[in-house]
C-alpha cells in the first residue's frame, strides 16, 4: 500500500524532469470471469490506473474493488463483503518490470511481466504474459492471466462452491498515453 | 385429506420459498436516478478531503451515491463508456466519473469548461477520486 503511494510520488517527482517517459491510463479494463458448473460470472471494472516507465521498462497497476460491476447486485455485494472484504482492503496492485521492454515496437508483441501482485492483503509473485505496442505514442497492453482464490485467501463457503470458480479468468486492456499536466 | 393437509402446504411452501429466493437472486442494483444523493460536494472539497486523509474519507463516502459539482475538464469515452472528469485545483488528480449506460446518451449536452453536477456511486481513490454508475443532473 505505502509502496504504490511511493511509486507514485516518484512517479510525479521524476515527470516534472522526464515527463516524456511516463505513459499512463486511469480509465484501463479489467474484467473478470467465473466458470462455474451452475453459473458464470462475469464482473468489469474500467477505471484501472496503470502506469508504465519507459526509461526503467517498471510498471504500476492500481485497482479499486468497488468498481467492479456485476450484473445481479447480489452477487457484487458478496464479492465485496464477503469475498474480497473491500473495506478492509479497498485496493488491488501490481507492480512489477516489463521483460525486453527496449523491443517495443508499432508490431504486436509478446511481453513477460514480471512483478507482485497483491489482491485481498496477499502478495503473490506473477508472471504475465502481455500482447503489446506501440502506436502514436499510445502503448497498449492486452491479455489475460489466472488467478487461484486460495492463494489470496479467499473463502468460498461450501453453500456457493458449485457456482463460484476457484480458478479466475482476468482479462485486461490498457492504452497508455504519455502523461502530462 | 392427505393431500389437503400435508402435500399442498408443502408445495405452497416450496413455491413461496422459491419465489423469495428468486427475488433475492436477482435483487435488482440501485437506481442512482431516482436515489436521492446521500451527500452533496463539489469537487475540490471531494478531492481534498480524499487526498489528504483517504481512510476517513474512504469511511465517509464509499459505497454513497453522492452528489458532486465541477467544473468539466475533459469528456471522453473509452471501451464504449462515457467519462466526465471534474477539474481540481491539484495539478494531477480530479474527480473521474464513469457514466452509466443511459447517462452516456445525454453525453453530447456537456460541454468541456461548463459547470456540472453529476450523481454518481462512490467506489475509492486512486490519483483520482473515482465515481460509477454516474448520472448527470443538470448541466
Amino acid at each position: 500500500m505505502k509502496s504504490i503511494i511511493t511509486i507514485f510520488c516518484i512517479c510525479f517527482c521524476l515527470s516534472t524532469v522526464n515527463s516524456q517517459d511516463r505513459y499512463f491510463t486511469k480509465s484501463g479494463a479489467i474484467n473478470f470471469f467465473s466458470k462455474a458448473p451452475l453459473e458464470d460470472i462475469t464482473a468489469d471494472n474500467n477505471q484501472v490506473l496503470s502506469i508504465i516507465d519507459a526509461s526503467n521498462s517498471k510498471m504500476a497497476i492500481s485497482i479499486l474493488m468497488k468498481s467492479f460491476l456485476f450484473d445481479k447486485a447480489l452477487m457484487q455485494e458478496h464479492f465485496n463483503e464477503n469475498y474480497v472484504e473491500s473495506d478492509k482492503y479497498p485496493k488491488a496492485t501490481f507492480k512489477g518490470e516489463i521483460l525486453d521492454f527496449n523491443t517495443l515496437s508499432e508490431d504486436l508483441k509478446e511481453f513477460k511481466v514480471k512483478g507482485v501482485i497483491n489482491i485481498h492483503g496477499v502478495s503473490k509473485d506473477i508472471v504475465v504474459i502481455a500482447t503489446m505496442n506501440k502506436v502514436n505514442n499510445t502503448i497498449t497492453a492486452v491479455g489475460n492471466f489466472i488467478i487461484n482464490l486460495e492463494d489470496f485467501d479467499v473463502e468460498i463457503p461450501a453453500v456457493v462452491a458449485k457456482n463460484i470458480a476457484k480458478n479466475i479468468k482476468v482479462t485486461f486492456n490498457f492504452k497508455h498515453t504519455p502523461f502530462k499536466k | 385429506m392427505k393431500f389437503k393437509k400435508i402435500v399442498l402446504p408443502l408445495i405452497l411452501l416450496s413455491v413461496g420459498i422459491a419465489i423469495v429466493a428468486y427475488n433475492v437472486y436477482n435483487k435488482p442494483h440501485i437506481d442512482v436516478v431516482d436515489a436521492k444523493a446521500d451527500v452533496l460536494v463539489t469537487a475540490e472539497n471531494l478531492f481534498t478531503e480524499f487526498s489528504t486523509d483517504e481512510a476517513t474519507a474512504n469511511a465517509e463516502y464509499l459505497d454513497k451515491i453522492i452528489q458532486v459539482k465541477g467544473i468539466v475538464q475533459k469528456l471522453e469515452i473509452e471501451n464504449g463508456i462515457g467519462i466526465v472528469t471534474l477539474k481540481t485545483e491539484d495539478d494531477f488528480g480530479s474527480v473521474q466519473c464513469n457514466l452509466s449506460t443511459e447517462a452516456k446518451n445525454d453525453f453530447n449536452v456537456l460541454k468541456e469548461n461548463e459547470l456540472v453536477t453529476i450523481k454518481g456511486i462512490c467506489t475509492g481513490y486512486l490519483m483520482d477520486v473515482v465515481l460509477v454508475k454516474s448520472e448527470i443532473v443538470n448541466q
